[in-house]
């Protein structure tokens, strides 16, 4: 994974490298880590079990985080279900998540 | 404080990262590190088992709010419940406005948003909270008095300033409350109840200011000061610091004293204030029966009198403004009344001032300890007088002189007087120093050891003020004196109250009994001699025979004595 491959796939690093003090080893460490299966699975898991409050909290949680390294492609659909769980808004959560896996998928490969 | 900290101490303060996320902590600790030493914790519980282990080292505290376990809510309001964590500076993580608001109303010091700014914003943000936090501490630590948790001066007089910018039409008053023989407490029983009694009295005031929306310090030792919206606050002051100390001292409602300076005009200098208010406390020293003093402009100028005569001393000493004035004692016993000895009377005759009248000034430089130098003065004069008497007129007149109570704690004393008598050319029996009767039952001890080696040199001991100390018979018996000097009090009525007479009678009986000769003063009737003559007094010193005079109308009475006419017509 380089710098230039993840600007390809519309990471914003320029943002996610001022965060870490330019240091491109530390940011290349750290955007795995926020990739981590894990985390989506969890929250895809809660949302298909309509446990809400649970997803708002995970999702919140990895916003967060991919806020913070600018994986903005991740970010934005991640985003809308955190704000769509703590406005309990009834969106298309389903749809969301497929945004979220394609984004994430693509991120993952380069590994 | 920050610079002393980085560059004195060369010391990293320490951070503790809350987040649940990993990488967040990685991400702040990596911002972070090069300035502070970091702590992570990844829920509320870790955080405060973190807290609580570094207890007075944490400079700050980065807080996400949503976490699993225990959230950042619960766990800051864990902290708010401890006196000394709740001072550690917080900064909440988030990404939203609601949060922001929220964590702001409940206390939090900032809030760092995510996603996270560049590190440059970050530690910039930080290093501004930890310092405002660290002043802010320091002012919280250092504003109050450690003892009483009043204000110390510098903050009282800081925030009552304000009060005033801030209320300048209102009506205050300044109140000064000491405590009374506060250092005998300290000296006799200890600091340990001394600081006892200061903190009942704090928490007295404390709770009063409270109640009145004013404002305390104590402003050194038992001194402190109140600063409140004017009203009749005295007697309720003196209840409630009475009550606050009754657990603390037996004589609880003897023991206050209030000074109050009502009104005080926002526009007189605060300072003044503070000083007027002490004037009208410091009018009490010494009479336990009052409490309360409010102060008026006679204390000012009664002041400012003080400080002229106490600033002029030391001149009128050397440029010989203080004259000796001798009041006659005269013996009774046998036939004709016979000029036996004298009082050595203090005058002072002022150049701006004119005559100064002793009440004004003794009691004066009896309470601040000046009064040495007046009495060494009168007894270097007194015995000149002496030593002139016998060098012109062939007689010994004895002068007896005043010994103060500040004088008896100069352990040279009894030299000090013998080299005096010596050097004048006088015998020591011609020389008799007075003590008051309250001097001896209040410092029997020290009087004790200093009347006794004066006599051991020859000196005949005078007590003087008999009847008003507090000596019983029993320690009449024991108090080493040679003369018994009877109050006026005693002498003012004997012609017409029989249960005086009765009283002086009885005086008389058990002087002989002890031995010693009496002296009456402040004879000023014809019916008061004979009445004394026929008790068996030994000597009358009054107006009756002769008022005090100066040193060269005195000796037209020895004259007078000597060719055979005693009696003066003065």
């Amino acid at each position: 994974m380089t710098i230039e491959r993840l600007n390809e796939l519309g990471a914003d690093t320029k943002d996610g490298l001022a965060r870490c003090g330019g240091m491109e080893a530390f940011y290349l460490r750290l955007v795995p880590m926020a990739l981590e299966i894990s985390k989506y699975n969890e929250l895809d898991a809660l949302l298909k079990e309509k446990k809400y409050d649970e997803a708002f909290e995970a999702a919140h949680a990895l916003k967060g985080v991919l806020a913070n390294l600018s994986l903005t492609p991740i970010f934005e659909p991640v985003s809308e279900i955190t704000e769509g769980l703590r406005a309990k808004k009834e969106l298309d959560y389903d749809a969301l998540l497929v945004k979220m896996w394609d984004a994430r998928n693509k991120f993952a490969e380069e590994e | 404080m920050n610079d002393f900290v980085d560059s004195r101490l060369k010391m990293k303060r320490r951070i503790l990262i809350v987040d649940d996320e990993e990488i967040n902590r990685l991400l702040l600790e990596q911002i972070l590190k090069d300035e502070y030493e970091v702590l992570l914790a990844s829920n509320g519980k870790e955080a405060l088992e973190t807290v609580e282990k570094e207890r007075g080292r944490l400079s700050l505290i980065l807080l996400d709010l949503l976490m699993p376990v225990m959230d950042g809510y619960e766990f800051f309001n864990s902290l708010q419940k401890d006196s000394q964590l709740s001072q550690i500076p917080v900064v909440v993580l988030t990404s939203e406005k609601e949060a922001e608001v929220k964590s702001l109303r409940m206390g939090v010091a900032d809030f760092i948003p995510k996603p996270y700014d560049i590190p440059e914003v970050i530690n910039a943000r930080i290093a501004r909270i930890i310092q405002l936090y660290e002043n802010r501490n320091i002012i919280t630590a250092t504003q109050f008095d450690v003892l009483t948790e009043l204000f110390n001066r510098e903050y009282f007089l800081e925030y009552a300033s304000i009060f005033d910018q801030f209320y300048p039409e209102e009506e205050k008053d300044m109140i000064a409350v000491n405590i009374n023989r506060f250092h005998v407490i300290n000296e006799i029983h200890g600091h340990a109840l001394g600081d006892e009694v200061l903190c009942a009295v704090g928490k007295g005031i404390k709770g009063y200011v409270n109640d009145h929306k004013g404002l305390a310090c104590r402003y050194s030792a038992d001194s402190f000061y109140i600063y409140l919206p004017s009203d009749d606050h005295a007697q309720g002051l003196l209840d409630t610091l009475c009550d606050a100390l009754k657990d603390v001292l037996e004589d609880s409602d003897s023991r206050v004293r209030i000074g109050i300076y009502k009104n005080a005009s926002a526009n007189s200098d605060l300072g003044k204030r503070l000083d007027f208010a002490l004037l009208a406390c410091n009018s009490l020293k010494g009479n336990y029966n009052e409490h309360i003093a409010f102060y008026d402009d006679q204390m000012s100028k009664r002041e400012h009198f003080e400080e002229q005569l106490i600033h002029d001393l030391d001149r009128a000493l050397s440029e010989k403004q203080f004259k000796i004035f001798y009041q006659p004692k005269y013996e009774i016993t046998s036939g004709e009344p016979k000029l036996t000895s004298a009082e050595a009377l203090i005058r002072w005759f002022h150049p701006e001032l004119g005559m100064i009248s002793p009440g004004k000034f003794i009691p004066l430089f009896e309470n601040n300890g000046l009064i040495g130098k007046v009495d060494h003065y009168v007894w270097e004069e007194a015995a000149k007088s002496v030593a002139e008497w016998k060098k012109k007129y062939n007689v010994s007149i004895p002068v007896s002189v005043n010994v103060s109570r500040v004088d008896m704690l100069s352990k040279g004393l009894a030299g000090e007087i013998k080299d005096i008598v010596d050097k004048a050319g006088i015998d020591v029996s011609e020389f008799l120093p007075e003590v008051t009767e309250s001097a001896y039952t209040e410092d029997s001890t020290n009087i004790f050891s200093i009347v006794n080696e004066l006599r051991e040199k020859g000196f005949r001991i005078e007590m003087d003020d008999f009847g008003t100390g507090y000596s019983s018979l029993n320690m009449l018996t024991s108090l080493p004196f040679d003369v018994l000097k009877l109050d006026m009090v005693f002498v003012r009525n004997i012609h017409t109250d029989e249960r005086v007479r009765r009283l002086v009678e009885f005086v008389m009986d058990f002087a002989k009994y002890l031995g010693v000769t009496v002296v009456a003063e402040g004879v000023e009737y014809k019916e008061q001699y004979e009445i004394l003559k026929e008790l068996g007094c030994d000597i009358i010193q009054g107006y009756y025979f002769s008022k005090p005079l100066p040193a060269e109308e005195f000796e037209k009475l020895i004259e007078k004595g000597l060719k055979g006419g005693e009696k003066n017509d003065n």
